[in-house]
């Protein structure tokens, strides 16, 4: 086993144990049932989500500073990453949005700058596609996702000051039983951990990546064909 | 080199331009003008809705025009490489960048001078100074997030699928406090100075954040 297959198998261990912990150790919600056990992994990616796009901002600004190469694979894999946790965050909700709430989707503050992270870092990979690879999108992508991560609290701001609905931090104010508390800080230490995994890996596929478009231009510099001979 | 003084002759060569060649106004005001025909007929507008219809149909027109305006503001520089000799002056980047953002922000103004009144017109809403003062708010730190995208997305291939890809989700904060502020100028529910006063801390952010992030877009 490769060292990136050693943490993918610790990863999935660690998500095994926190599912345990969700569906046999934690107690039912008296009030929501069992609909309520989506909230430990839905708030722990939301989180996990936030670390990554925290790598984005990071990296881009190491980036803009240094010209680091790593600095802008860090950010490649953090945006990567930070969009599967924000979709899992959003699809979660939204199924848990449809038994409590009775609709999958309504326009209260967290779902509506939740919905615009999502736009903004899908918004990236596409510039990090249809941007020549190098330096011009490493710092097109670099700039977007300082802005990105400048609006969400924004667009949450302006949001919440006309309507909100959605459950207010449960965790902060002592709202949750221990059993309940431990299993939450179970699934977030395991997500985090799957996060940082996910990262790891995919910095290794950008840096093959990298390296092999390297490679790739070297070999046309090899081969080109020499000039023709002018006819005498 | 005074950097206001580059920023205004900046501006002024892009005015002058638009004015000798009067192509994108006048297209512009033709697209929001059919942007109202369009709201009219998908939606049933009589005189008790039209209140609140129109500030929706007044958003979109306006977002998609300031796309199509934005899009264009790098457009003549890029046909004939005029962003690359203008940066080889002495002239710093970030003046360029204000320069085209003011030039690309009365192009703008100028389309809802069109919109506006042809919006009380054909939905018979107030045209107060409470609209065009929240109109105009929004209008300067959309053009400046509007006019950044558009120099970033100058090299890119794909830039007319990339700019309203990138513009638009940080254009909703303008568009949610502008979207209230014009709704309650127009009698709906909705605190009317709140709104303002968020619009006004957008500005200020954003046209910071733009100037802050604007020498490392054109600086190449």
């Amino acid at each position: 086993m490769s060292r990136h297959e050693r943490w993918a198998a610790g990863a999935v261990a660690l998500m095994l144990v926190a599912g345990a912990a969700i569906f046999l150790y934690a107690p039912t919600d008296y009030l929501q049932g069992p609909v309520q056990r989506i909230f430990y992994l839905h708030v722990s990616s939301a989180i996990a989500a936030y670390g990554c796009f925290t790598v984005v901002l990071i990296g881009g600004l190491v980036y803009l500073r240094r010209e680091s190469l790593v600095a802008d694979r860090f950010a490649r894999a953090g945006a990567v990453v930070g969009v599967v946790f924000t979709t899992v965050t959003l699809v979660m909700g939204m199924l848990w949005a449809k038994p409590i709430w009775g609709t999958y989707w309504t326009w209260d503050a967290r779902l509506t700058s939740t919905l615009v992270l999502w736009m903004i870092y899908t918004g990236y990979l596409l510039v990090r596609r249809l941007a020549d690879p190098g330096r011009q999108a490493a710092r097109i992508a670099a700039v977007v996702g300082i802005f990105g991560f400048v609006d969400v609290p924004v667009v949450h701001f302006s949001v919440t000051w006309w309507r909100t609905q959605h459950p207010g931090p449960v965790v902060v104010n002592d709202a949750l039983p221990p059993e309940m508390l431990a299993t939450f800080l179970l699934t977030m230490a395991c997500t985090l951990a799957l996060a940082a995994v996910l990262i790891a890996i995919r910095y290794r596929i950008e840096t093959l990546s990298d390296e092999r478009m390297h490679v790739a231009e070297e070999v046309k510099v090899i081969t080109a064909a020499p000039e023709p001979r002018m006819a005498p | 080199m005074n950097p206001v003084r580059v920023a205004i002759a900046v501006a002024r060569k892009d005015l002058k331009s638009e004015w000798r060649t009067r192509e994108l106004v006048p297209a512009l005001a033709q697209f929001v003008v059919l942007a109202l025909l369009i709201g009219n007929f998908g939606f049933q507008v009589d005189t008790h809705n039209a209140s609140a219809i129109a500030p929706g149909i007044l958003w979109l027109a306006l977002v998609f025009a300031g796309l199509v305006a934005f899009g264009r503001t790098f457009a003549a520089e890029r046909e004939q490489a005029s962003l690359e000799a203008m940066l080889m002056t002495p002239a710093s980047p970030v003046a360029i960048f204000a320069g085209k953002a003011m030039a690309a922000t009365v192009l703008l103004v100028l389309c809802e001078v069109v919109l506006l009144p042809a919006l009380t017109l054909f939905f018979g809403t107030p045209l107060g100074g409470d609209v065009v003062a929240a109109v105009l708010l929004a209008t300067v730190g959309m053009a400046a997030l509007g006019v950044l995208f558009a120099a970033i997305v100058a090299r890119v291939r794909a830039r007319e699928l990339l700019l309203p890809l990138l513009t638009l989700p940080l254009w909703i904060p303008f568009i949610v406090a502008g979207g209230q502020a014009v709704q309650s100028a127009m009698g709906l529910p909705g605190s009317y100075q709140e709104a303002m006063g968020l619009l006004l801390d957008f500005d200020i952010l954003f046209v910071v954040l733009t100037s802050l992030a604007a020498r490392f877009v054109l600086d190449e």
